[in-house]
């Protein structure tokens, strides 16, 4: 099987009329509410226990889900172990160009997904159709590499033995994913285990069951078997139920850190009747800072501040939280991003001119509602409009706090919301420090036009995706690989050359070739 | 047209133009010596590095600053000519440093002084009146940094009205200039300012045209108004395809009301690099024909488009089709098709065309000239800087000529500068090709199909 070379899927060119309007008719078209079952294997158990609605409005329903049981995660682990017999047998080349009609199902529907995207998780539009591309990326990106892991690795040989070293897969994978790129991030874990030779079920999150319904349908369309992907719609337990089941050989996560350490320590601890020990590929948050120096451009860092902070809400992992800036330039930067935010529209996702959507759910809007109160009583908040936050739906204003002091918990805390921090350096080793005193590295980004400074904050800075001169959000399939060092994440790279090793573990063979001193090939 | 009568036109005008350069000025970008051009125009990495440092000028606050800076991007550079070796040594002590700093920033700074006439528009005011003496007109363009903010689009609004009122005044005391000052449409205005859009709004949002466009609309009318009253032009300039359509309707649907029926000049510019830019200008004549506006005709400004590179690239990361030609060959045939289109739609719209390139400008005179329009019907303008010798030639020919002039600090200068510098040392422009010695038959011939 020869392929063309890996490319991304290109976004729509939005800045056309036509391409903004065919999204518009395709939000106008979308049925809704959705249908989502428990679906293990052939069977499909639909129900309403669990019940997604549209963040802006939130009387809109959007999906209708059944919620899986205990026994439900039991009996879906169960069809994924019947399955990986013929999985894991079935050719990759086959595995793969099931992948890749999944693709062109996504690529034949994108709009509509996008859409879904849209009113499931208010996603805006530009972002809901680069989730749909990313999707699409994933699969093609791992299609691809699992037809070269299938290669194996090259050994030493030597006259009188034949040696192979292969990657096969490790079984049954429980995918447990995150509302926040809720088609790209599902369908990223779970094409890379089934490009492996792994069966999967996957667990969306429980404000995006629709979004995991169309990951699942968009593969079975390509034609993976059933049994090797099941759909687990349900809340925290249904997910812990997934994790802990003995017969589950890896776990890809994708969300808090709460959750993410909590795997990772039941997954350490191996129960009776495993065969696996337990490998957990987590991503979880961080506190991501953008270090400003004395010689940035700031026509150029302010909008991309702007938009690391505040698109889509602050609600990628990759989000910026923070801005250490040089004390030389401190106030002007502070003054003119603080206008840049008061320009902000505060809006519903579908509409082009919003710049910072609704929160995912009520909870987030009052847990960033009070890391605000905590910003005005610590320091400064220096810029948040609050007169044209619409009264329905989980929007928040968008929100600048400076002069807080040292040991405030909004330098530390994952805030995933629409607040942004901005702090005082004396040079850029001071930023450096602070970028180092934390625990979590994920993402970080450094404007200066100095090569040396580049270099040197290149050298000392721990994130796993740091960026120069341009936002932190963003990543592509392919062009950065994507995953957080420290406590951010099992270093593990999405959409990079080396991530499907997790998925399998190499199996080494060699054969004797020698008979009675003659070399038999 | 009858296609060899305008081509031997076309070589006539050409050849009378070339001979009226004047010689001693030496050629722009020769004139601009500084060494450090020619070098840079060969070498790709020191291009690099040297519009690096360029860019960089304003931001730095020292002579150690500037050649920290200045070495850090030479360090890049893997074939450092002798006179960078020598400046890479001398920056190895304070002293040198600091040296080598100030004099890099002094050369900056000289550079800068050809492209920007004075810091604020009364600064630039002697410049401007020689020009006029020279029986050159202007437009006056305020370079200032990126409008991110709603206090900026302010400010950059109060600094344009605020230039108006200072041209107005300086433009009437000037003596008269019949040929800069009346075409067949009616009065020229004297005092002549370009706008961008984009230092009007914060908002300029791709995927939502409509917000830029209403958000700059009042300050946008507010400036029609003071032009109006000070009988000057507004012309509001093209930027990157992103804006476009904010652009396009906020000055149309401006002119369109009726309070600007009768007044201020205005106009617009289109950018023939764009493969659509015939249906945009289907747009715009529909638009003419459908607003009458008496005396005051829609000024199109006919340009190539400065931002080549900008969409090439953003097209290629976003796997889009290319919006421009990638030919440079096509752009410029459908530049000399559009003369003829805008031509030919006169008196609905009044033409001027902007560039520096001999064969388009001869071609745009010639084709005038053929379809019986008089000289003083199409204006001619150059960049302050890069079309000086150009806009010379022209004016000594008795032709209508406008040299678009900035102003504004260094600071703000900067990244005006780095474009024109780019542009000039790209290896498909004309002011290159003229440079570097290319015969002027091959400058003058027809653009290779
Ligand atoms: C008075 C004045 C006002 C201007 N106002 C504007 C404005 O509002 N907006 C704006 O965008 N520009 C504006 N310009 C700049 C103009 O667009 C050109 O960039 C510049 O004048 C160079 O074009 P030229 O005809 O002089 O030179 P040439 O050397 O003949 O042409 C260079 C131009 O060709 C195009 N080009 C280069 N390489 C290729 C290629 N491989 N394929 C296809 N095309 C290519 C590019 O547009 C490049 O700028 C203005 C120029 C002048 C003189």
């Amino acid at each position: 099987m020869t392929l063309e070379p890996f490319a991304n899927e290109p976004v729509l060119e939005l800045r056309r009329a036509a391409q903004r309007a065919k999204l518009t008719a395709a939000l106008d078209e979308l049925v809704l509410p959705l249908r989502v079952p428990v679906w293990i294997g052939e069977d499909r158990r639909d129900d309403e226990q669990l019940v997604s609605t549209d963040p802006g409005e939130p009387e809109r329903v959007v999906a209708l889900a059944a919620s899986a049981t205990p026994a439900e995660a039991a009996a879906a682990v169960a069809a994924a172990r019947g399955a990986f017999n013929a999985w894991s047998a079935t050719p990759a080349a086959d595995r793969a160009a099931a992948l890749l009609r999944a693709a062109a199902w996504m690529r034949e529907r994108r709009r509509a997904l996008a859409a879904l995207a849209l009113r499931e998780c208010a996603k805006p539009w530009t972002d809901a159709d680069a989730d749909v591309c990313e999707a699409i990326d994933f699969l093609e990106f791992y299609a691809r590499g699992a037809l070269r892991l299938a290669d194996g690795a090259p050994l030493l040989q030597v006259p009188g033995e034949r040696n192979e070293l292969r990657y096969v897969p490790r079984g049954v994978c429980a995918v447990i994913a995150p509302w926040n790129f809720p088609l790209a991030i599902p369908m990223g874990m779970t094409a890379a285990a089934l490009a492996t030779g792994n069966t999967v079920v996957l667990k969306p999150a429980e404000q995006a069951p629709g979004c995991g319904l169309m990951v699942v349908e968009a593969l079975r369309a390509g034609g993976v078997p059933a049994g090797a992907i099941s759909l687990l719609p349900g809340g925290g337990d249904a997910g812990a139920a997934l994790a802990a089941h003995p017969d589950v050989a890896t776990i890809a996560f994708t969300g808090s850190a709460a959750v993410g350490s909590e795997l990772l320590r039941d997954a350490a601890a191996v129960q009776p009747g495993a065969r696996d020990l337990k490998r957990v590929i987590a991503e979880m948050g961080g506190k991501n800072c953008v270090i400003v120096d004395a010689d940035a451009d700031l026509d150029d860092a302010i909008p991309a501040i702007v938009a690391s902070a505040f698109g889509y809400a602050g609600q990628k992992c990759s989000a910026a939280s923070r801005v250490l800036v040089s004390e030389q330039i401190h106030d002007v930067l502070l003054e003119r991003l603080a206008g840049a935010v008061a320009c902000l529209t505060v809006g519903p996702a579908a509409d082009f001119a919003s710049d910072v959507p609704p929160l995912i759910e009520r909870s987030a809007q009052q847990r960033v509602r009070s890391y605000a109160a905590q910003a005005a009583a610590e320091g400064a908040v220096v810029s948040a409009r609050q007169d044209d936050v619409p009264a329905a739906g989980w929007y928040c204003a968008a929100v600048i706090a400076a002069s807080l002091p040292s040991r405030s918990a909004l330098l530390r805390d994952e805030i995933f919301g629409p607040l942004l921090c901005v702090e005082a350096v004396r040079d850029i080793d001071e930023a450096c420090d602070l970028v180092d005193a934390l625990p979590v590295a994920l993402t970080g980004a450094l404007f200066s036009r100095n090569p040396r400074t580049v270099a040197h904050v290149a050298s000392r800075s721990p994130v796993g995706n740091l960026y120069v001169n341009r936002a932190t959000t963003g990543a592509m399939v392919g062009r950065q690989p994507f995953g957080g060092n420290r406590l951010s994440g099992t270093g593990t790279k999405a959409g990079g050359s080396d991530y499907l090793l997790q998925f399998v573990q190499p199996q080494v063979l060699s054969e004797n070739t020698l008979r009675h001193g003659l070399v038999i090939s | 047209m009858h296609r060899p009568a305008l081509e031997r036109e076309i070589q006539l005008v050409g050849h009378e133009l070339a001979k009226a350069f004047p010689s001693r000025r030496g050629h722009p970008i020769r004139a601009l010596d500084e060494r450090a051009m020619d070098l840079a125009a060969r070498d790709e990495e020191l291009r690099a590095a040297l519009f690096r440092f360029v860019d960089v000028v304003p931001a730095c606050r020292s002579a150690g600053d500037l050649a920290t800076h200045l070495i850090g991007f030479l360090d890049e550079v893997h074939d450092q000519p002798p006179p960078l070796s020598a400046a890479m040594r001398m920056a190895c002590s304070g002293a040198g440093r600091a040296a080598l700093g100030a004099a890099s920033a002094a050369s900056v700074r000289h550079m800068a002084h050809r492209f920007i006439v004075g810091s604020d528009p009364r600064a630039a005011l002697p410049t401007l009146a020689r020009l006029w003496h020279d029986a050159i007109a202007t437009s006056v363009d305020l370079l200032g940094e990126a409008t991110v903010t709603a206090v900026e689009a302010d400010r950059y609004a109060a600094r344009c009205a605020a230039a108006l009122d200072v041209l107005a005044p300086a433009y009437a005391a000037m003596d008269p200039h019949p040929l800069l000052e009346r075409d067949s449409v009616g009065v020229l205005p004297r005092a002549n300012l370009s706008v961008k859009v984009s230092a009007l709004t914060p908002l300029l949002r791709a995927e939502a045209p409509a917000r830029g466009r209403d958000d700059a609309a009042p300050r946008l009318r507010e400036l029609l108004r003071r032009a109006d009253a000070l009988g000057a032009h507004l012309h509001i300039d093209m930027e990157s395809l992103d804006s476009r359509e904010a652009v396009l309707e906020l000055v149309l649907e401006l002119l369109a009301e009726p309070e600007f029926e009768r007044g201020p000049s205005a106009g617009i510019v289109l950018q023939a690099y764009l493969r659509d830019s015939p249906e945009t200008l289907d747009r715009v004549l529909d638009w003419a024909r459908a607003t009458p506006r008496p005396g005051v005709a829609l000024v199109v400004r006919l340009v190539k488009g400065a931002y080549w590179d900008h969409e090439v690239v953003e097209a290629r990361s976003h796997g889009w089709s290319v919006p421009v030609f990638e030919e440079k060959a096509a752009c410029d045939r459908n530049f000399e098709t559009l003369t003829e289109r805008l031509m030919q739609a006169r008196p609905a719209v009044r033409v001027a065309i902007a560039s520096h390139n001999l064969r388009s400008v001869s071609h745009a005179i010639a084709c005038n000239r053929l379809q019986g329009g008089s000289d003083a019907d199409v204006e001619l303008q150059v960049l302050r800087g890069l079309g000086d010798d150009l806009g010379h030639a022209l004016a000594t020919l008795g032709l209508r000529v406008r040299a678009y002039c900035p102003v504004g600090d260094l600071v703000a200068g900067m990244a005006y500068l780095v474009r024109r510098l780019l542009e000039n040392t790209a290896n498909e422009s004309f002011l290159h090709d003229q440079a570097t010695g290319v015969p002027l038959e091959l400058l003058l011939a027809p653009p290779a199909t």
